[in-house]
């Protein structure tokens, strides 16, 4: 825990333990500054060396999420900039279109096995609950990307799965807060609600695996600094 | 809707226990997904030997 999460605020200019400054009562730019260069230890950003335990295929899946999700994120705005009709008709539309859908494919499939692999080894332990729940929540709002992500596909194929989708969110009493067959509605939520919420939780997701560090398996000593 | 029963029996195979129902891609996928997950742990992940005393490999 950060020295500026304790009960205690040190007066402005004084030294914390850690020996930097603490962050001024009268100033949120010092504030924020010591926010930025607290909230992740010194040297953890891009460390270059981890634990042993790290050396392990099952350590690799959260940056292959990561990287599938960029690309996901950039075949997406090619998409967007050529239009649906460019991406049903023309070849290069074609392409691009399948490279959104296969990105999307192993986004979901690493970040299965990346669920996985930290739920056999309990990686909510060692004050990492929140790095864990945001991960929740992240998976959660890319099933949303998704879902609105086969409304938007223009063809017969997402009207089918509209007129479906209709008929169970109405069976639930969701109907009157999501209409599935309102395109404009799922398109504006697939392309820009949904991605932002799920890049900004990946983003604090992120922050909190390297705060915390990556979890060690549970029969393997945590480093201490 | 029996001709969108004939236009769905048409879009692949699947598989059937009872109530369980899926198709045989969505369930190659999802072998495979078992399969690449027992092998992230079991196989040995690559490294070269520490070049120095402090190398915590």
């Amino acid at each position: 825990m950060s020295a500026v999460e304790g009960t205690a605020t040190p007066a402005p200019g004084a030294t914390t333990p850690e020996g930097s400054p603490s962050p001024t009562r009268t100033s949120w730019t010092a504030w924020a500054r010591y926010r930025i260069t607290h909230t992740v230890p010194q040297g953890q950003w891009l460390p270059d060396r981890q634990p042993a335990y790290v050396a392990s295929w099952i350590y690799v899946f959260g940056m292959a999420t990561l990287v599938s999700l960029v690309i996901v994120i950039g075949s997406g705005v090619v998409l967007a900039l050529g239009g649906s009709e460019w991406w049903h008709t023309s070849s290069v539309g074609h392409y691009v279109n399948s490279v959104h859908l296969w990105s999307v494919e192993i986004f979901f499939a690493v970040m299965a096995i990346h669920l996985w692999g930290k739920f056999w080894m309990a990686a909510w332990r060692g004050g990492r609950s929140l790095t864990w729940t945001t991960g929740m929540i992240a998976l959660l709002a890319a099933v949303g990307t998704g879902f609105t992500g086969y409304l938007s596909q223009t063809n017969f194929d997402a009207q089918w799965i509209g007129a479906q989708a209709k008929d169970g969110l109405n069976s639930v009493g969701l109907g009157a807060w999501f209409n599935a067959l309102n395109p404009a509605t799922a398109l504006t939520l697939h392309i820009i609600v949904l991605p932002l919420a799920v890049g900004a939780i990946v983003i604090m997701h992120v922050i909190l695996v390297r705060r915390h560090g990556v979890v060690p398996p549970i029969d393997a000593e945590e480093p201490t600094s | 809707m029996a001709n969108t029963q004939v236009l769905a029996e048409g879009a692949g195979n699947y598989l059937d226990f009872g109530i369980f129902h899926i198709s045989v891609t969505n369930a190659l996928i999802m072998g495979a997904m078992i399969a690449i997950f027992i092998l992230a742990i079991a196989l040995p992940f690559p490294h070269h030997e520490p070049d120095d005393d402090e190398g915590a490999r």
